[in-house]
């Protein structure tokens, strides 16, 4: 409703003064326009309503900035702007096209939370007038009336005009609230899994420790009254428990490094399979059973992009798994081939196999932050695993396991191939 | 043989000095960087250097460069830092080898026999005579047998095995390796490195697959074994 459709009435008192007739016609206008400001006030009461309920169901509020804005300017029929605020951090969201000046007006109304301008108590003077997006205890926005001047609003249309911006206002507000209830529901989830973690972190640090623990304070209370092979045989359990220990470590920052925000610094190269699965090799001739790993290379693999100590690390982790949990006299196979556009690295072992409920768990059990199923998972299904899988992925490759034939499982990872780069002219 | 141990943690430091000294090294100690700065001032004559990188008054690298500025004294880095391109960096940077705790006394020194064994012959070979698991290498005469029988290497192949030869017992990084044997412009041709060890390893191993001799250090470059 156009603001200058104000009846000047005054004249019609003057006439209406004079003459029966007149008196009459005064009522009559005066009773018109009595119903005509009762129709208003209805209309307005109505768009707020209307709009109050649009607020109210509003999941983003800010999406109907542009229904406000059009409120807005067919109530004083001048160009309207905003600014919106929707959550604390975030950056501000601006409609219709303030200028810089009308901007800074913008801002200035939004942060001190007051209207701005003519018909207010600061800025009269102003052209523009600013009224604020208010919140229950701040602003969170703020609207300008472009032009406005002298003719300022009548006060049930600045009181009107106000309103709506404070529905927009409280409706943003909610939204901050639900927003920060969200947020806080997240991190309490983050923070319980990480708690899980940690409590399996300490749980599977804790074996090799008894071990050690046990092994040291025997040498240290009963040294004297055990025989030299005894002595030996504890000092050897020591050491290899504490390599145990040292293994844990490496995976556990290492699934921390890889599970950081933002993609983790890999030192990829064009590696050769055969150089990754003799160095493996190497490491694991080391261990007194580690001569039960047989080893099987596609001679025609191509060069592999990929992270030499990534991959070291996922071999020794898959290979310690296979030896550790199947029987002692049985092969481990690790075998690479190419399969397709894919090399294949399988470790392959005839342990007791895993439940198909856990095929795929057996990943992330670590990770789940359900401790009871902590308590439950397969064998081998640690930060190990997990960090395997980190490392697969981290490459752009796809570790899985699959149940072999005649009793075992195979983990397979499923690296891509990648065009060779040129080699020097040969030979030199 | 006098040895300066620069480690902060005290239990380590007492543990390998322990260890070092029944093996008849005599070990001096440093827990900062000022006090082995002081040690290679005053102490005389040291023979080799066993470095920890995090200090309480600065990172050990600093005395890295410090001495590698003055002499070639054999330093060995010893930290907890698991990190390959640190490795890289220390090693080009004149670190003889480098040990991630924890480690075993044993491997302890064999790397520190290997390094003593290099001491001082920056420019020359400590060996010129190679002989391991049925290989001799004979810099000199530019001749490489396998089992006795005369095996013929492509002069790079030769290059690339001298170069290993030189520091037998040592990781030699890719990078140091490529400007070396191919020339300063091609440090980053990886690639040709894996074609080459491959046919090295296929001429002078017995089981390619599975090295004895030509070793891989995974992301950080390649080492010929001690000879013996």
């Amino acid at each position: 409703m156009p603001l200058r459709t104000v009846t000047p009435f005054l004249p019609w008192i003057a006439i209406g003064s004079l003459t029966g007739l007149a008196w009459a016609g005064w009522r009559l206008r005066g009773a018109w326009a009595s119903l005509r400001a009762a129709q208003r006030a209805a209309q307005l009461e109505r768009a707020q309503r209307e709009f109050g309920d649009l607020m109210r169901d509003a999941e983003r509020p800010e999406a109907h900035a542009h229904e406000l804005l059009k409120a807005l300017e067919s109530l004083a029929g001048l160009p309207v702007a905003a600014v919106l605020r929707p959550s604390a951090g975030e950056q501000e969201l601006v409609f219709g096209e303030p200028d810089a000046n009308a901007l800074a007006g913008l801002k200035l109304c939004a942060d001190c939370g007051r209207a701005l301008g003519p018909g207010t108590d600061h800025h009269a003077g102003e052209p523009d007038l600013y009224l604020p997006l208010r919140g229950r205890d701040a602003a969170l926005g703020a609207v300008t009336l472009r032009g406005i001047g002298t003719e300022a609003l009548a006060p049930d249309q600045f009181a009107h005009a106000q309103a709506l911006c404070d529905q927009m206002g409280l409706a943003l507000q909610r939204r901050r609230v639900q927003d920060e209830a969200r947020q806080a529901g997240e991190l309490a989830q983050v923070q319980s899994t990480r708690n899980a973690m940690l409590a399996a972190i300490s749980h599977d640090y804790r074996t090799p420790l008894a071990t050690i623990m046990g092994s040291a304070s025997s040498l240290q209370t009963q040294g004297e009254r055990l025989t030299p092979a005894q002595r030996k045989e504890l000092a050897d359990r020591i050491v290899d428990e504490t390599a145990r220990l040292t293994r844990l470590t490496d995976n556990t920052l290492q699934l921390a490094r890889l599970g950081a925000p933002g993609v983790a610094a890999l030192r990829c190269d064009w590696e050769s399979a055969e150089e990754i699965v003799g160095a493996a090799l190497r490491r694991v001739r080391r261990r007194p059973d580690g001569e039960r790993v047989k080893a099987r290379i596609d001679p025609e693999l191509p060069l592999l992009w990929c992270d030499a100590a990534l991959m070291s690390q996922l071999l020794d982790n898959l290979v310690d798994n296979a030896l550790k949990y199947s029987p002692a006299e049985a092969t481990v196979e690790l075998v690479v081939r190419r399969v397709g556009e894919e090399a294949l690295f399988a470790v392959r072992d005839r342990g007791p196999g895993i439940d198909p409920a856990w095929r795929e768990r057996v990943f992330d059990a670590f990770q789940r932050g359900d401790l009871a199923a902590f308590a439950q998972r397969p064998s081998g299904a640690g930060v190990g695993l997990a960090v395997c899988r980190a490392i697969a992925e981290a490459q752009g490759g796809v570790l899985s396991l699959r149940p072999r034939g005649h009793g075992g499982c195979s983990f397979e990872f499923r690296l891509p191939l990648r065009a060779a780069p040129e080699l020097p002219e040969a030979p030199i | 043989m006098k040895l300066l141990l620069v480690e902060d943690d005290r239990e380590l430091r007492v543990t390998l000095r322990e260890a070092l000294a029944v093996e008849g090294y005599d070990v001096l100690t440093a827990a900062s960087l000022a006090d082995a700065r002081a040690q290679l001032a005053h102490a005389g004559p040291i023979d080799a250097v066993l470095l920890d990188l995090g200090l309480p008054d600065g990172d050990g690298e600093e005395l890295l460069q410090a001495l590698r500025r003055e002499r070639s004294t054999p330093l060995i880095v010893i930290s907890a830092r698991q990190v390959e391109g640190q490795k890289i960096r220390l090693l080009d940077a004149g670190a003889d080898d480098y040990l991630v705790k924890p480690f075993g006394i044993g491997e302890l020194l064999a790397r520190l026999r290997v390094a003593l064994r290099h001491r001082g012959t920056v420019a020359q070979p400590a060996l010129t005579l190679y002989r391991r698991a049925g290989l001799e290498v004979d810099l000199a005469a530019h001749r490489v047998k396998r089992d006795g029988a005369d095996v013929r290497l492509t002069p790079t192949e030769f290059k690339l095995l001298a170069r290993l030869v030189r520091q037998a017992g040592q990781v030699v990084t890719h990078r140091r390796l490529l400007a070396d044997v191919w020339g300063p412009d091609d440090t980053e041709q990886t690639h040709y490195l894996r074609l080459y060890m491959a046919q090295l390893r296929a001429k002078l191993e017995a089981d390619p697959a599975e090295p004895r001799v030509l070793l891989t250090e995974p992301g950080v470059g390649y080492r010929i074994a001690e000879p013996g």
